[in-house]
């Protein structure tokens, strides 16, 4: 052990060799942490979007699932596809960024918490703005003819409203591009599917539901 | 004091010898080749060390030792070693020699060595070393799959290490089935699945359409029906409004709570137990036998049924209704 420092040359070459394993070990490390030190963390705006957000998706994909087959206006129905195959894929964009975070599809804080106040923004059910209720997803299913392009209309305009909420409060916290482009994507869609659901709505003699 | 200073690194570091050679010295005649060596040394060295060596030579007193230090370092060390030396003296090694005159070496003392730099160098890089290593560590443990993650959670049943048919494709069938686990977690289930949409069931739910729903990533939490009401509400707020989560009274539960997730199981007698999240946290939506799936879409898929006996839609000769995108044995 001592023989180690017995001359200037060996102690050089000791503590040379201990420095420089030193050196290589943190250089290791900080190389290998570096990439989770760049992706978003378990409670950051980005991970409670993306649990969040496919949360909110999954029911539009019902509800459109639901719409497709019966609805009459042939508008309604491409609408109902196209956003249920469209939000089932962000979904599955949104869950593979997870994993590429090496987060888990369940955060650690309660829904909503990402956003600020948004834990009071659910609803006693537990649902997340612009949601329908299981009376109204039973309602839905049970409709009819022109009631289910109507009620498909209804319940979706106001989904897509509380989801812009949600997309403006990402879009507000992050800086993530690659999680704010598709944010920013979704709330060009669903603005615009907004439009298009209003317009059909008073086609089909209705109003946007109240609230 | 400059009396030996031959080396271009002598003037390199005036300031250094008046503290090193200033010191009174008791013997005078111990002083000389004491400030000698210093001053030789001091060139090669970090500002604060010379005063160091000067004072240890002070104190030990006696330049004979001094000299024969130098000897056997300039012996041993600096002069075979030259300037290939690594670490912290080559330097001035190169310096002094590089002139193509032989060191001049009355010089070279070293008695103390340079142990407090050394020893926060050493000390800084070995904390540092250790935060790199826990935090890669802590990294490492968070990105262990969440299967193993699961296994963690004390008290958990993993089939799917046991009851390996668990991992194979399951079958659709119509009507009751019997299951080896209460509540089962997996197997041959009916061809609709139980919505799975944060649903809270306020009453028992066939086993047949509940196993669907695990087999897309559900997480069933069953309780006894003698379960206190404060504890089912706690229970129901981890599920209501959640995707991937469903809720059902189970009669007969031998246990007052237990966690479903395909292929596992933990039972429980509290709600507050801390290990109900972690369950759900590792196994939700990661359990699935088939990533992609939903927990509920057309209503004609899935069911809301409750009771023992599992619901049949669409049954009527076909295996399944149109429609239906569970049906390819999946």
């Amino acid at each position: 052990m001592f023989g180690l420092f017995a001359t200037p040359r060996r102690r050089a070459l000791t503590i040379g060799t201990v420095v420089a394993v030193l050196a290589l070990v943190i250089g290791f490390g900080a190389g290998w942490l570096a990439p989770s030190l760049r992706t978003p963390g378990d409670n950051s705006p980005e991970a409670g979007f993306a649990r969040d957000m496919s949360t909110h998706h999954a029911q539009a994909v019902s509800m459109a699932m639901t719409a497709y087959p019966k609805a009459t206006m042939p508008e309604v129905r491409q609408m109902a596809y196209d956003i249920a195959l469209s939000q089932q894929n962000q979904i599955g964009v949104m869950q593979t960024w997870l994993r590429d975070w090496n987060l888990e599809p369940t955060g650690s804080q309660p829904k909503m918490a990402w956003m600020p106040g948004g834990t009071q923004e659910l609803t006693p059910d537990g649902l997340m703005p612009g949601m329908a209720t299981d009376a109204q997803l039973q309602q839905l299913s049970s409709a009819t003819g022109k009631q289910v392009d109507i009620l498909f209309c209804q319940l979706m305009l106001r989904h897509h409203l509380g989801g812009i909420h949600m997309i403006d409060a990402l879009l507000q916290l992050s800086h993530n591009q690659q999680v704010r482009d598709l944010a920013q994507t979704m709330k060009t869609n669903q603005q615009a599917e907004v439009d298009q659901m209003q317009t059909l709505l008073t086609q089909l003699g209705a109003e946007p539901l109240s609230s | 004091m400059s009396i030996s200073t031959p080396q271009a690194g002598g003037n390199r570091r005036p300031s250094s010898k008046p503290a090193a050679g200033g010191k009174p010295a008791p013997d005078a005649s111990g002083d000389k080749p004491k400030a000698d060596a210093a001053d030789a040394r001091t060139p090669t060295d970090k500002p604060a060390r010379p005063a160091k060596a000067a004072r240890s030579g002070a104190t030990s007193g006696s330049s004979p030792r001094a000299r024969t230090t130098a000897a056997e370092r300039s012996a041993g060390g600096r002069a075979t070693g030259g300037r290939s030396g690594g670490g912290n003296r080559p330097p001035t090694a190169g310096r002094g020699g590089g002139g193509g005159r032989p060191p001049i070496t009355p010089v070279k003392i070293n008695q103390g060595r340079h142990w407090g730099p050394v020893a926060l160098i050493s000390s800084v890089s070995l904390v540092a070393a250790a935060i790199v290593v826990f935090a890669v560590y802590e990294v490492h443990q968070n990105g262990r799959g969440w299967q193993s993650k699961a296994d963690a959670i004390q008290g958990i049943v993993d089939y799917r290490k046991t009851e390996t048919d668990l991992l194979k494709p399951a079958q659709h069938a119509y009507g009751k089935i019997n299951y080896p686990q209460s509540p089962p977690v997996g197997g041959t289930h009916n061809y609709n699945w139980e919505r799975c949409q944060g649903d809270v069931y306020p009453d028992q739910i066939p086993n047949e359409n509940a196993v669907h729903a695990l087999e897309h990533g559900a997480v069933w939490v069953t309780y006894n029906p003698s379960l206190p009401k404060d504890e089912v509400d706690q229970l129901a707020s981890k599920v209501r409004g959640n995707d991937f989560m469903l809720m059902s009274p189970y009669p007969g539960l031998d246990k007052p709570i237990s966690l479903q997730a395909w292929g596992f199981q933990l039972k429980l007698d509290h709600a507050n137990d801390p290990r109900i999240d972690q369950f759900i946290k590792d196994l939700r939506v990661n359990a699935t036998m088939e990533p992609g799936v939903t927990c509920g879409q057309d209503s004609g898929s899935y069911v809301t049924k409750t009771g023992p006996d599992p619901a049949n839609l669409g049954q009527s000769g076909a295996p399944a209704p149109a429609g239906m995108p569970s049906v390819a044995g999946s």
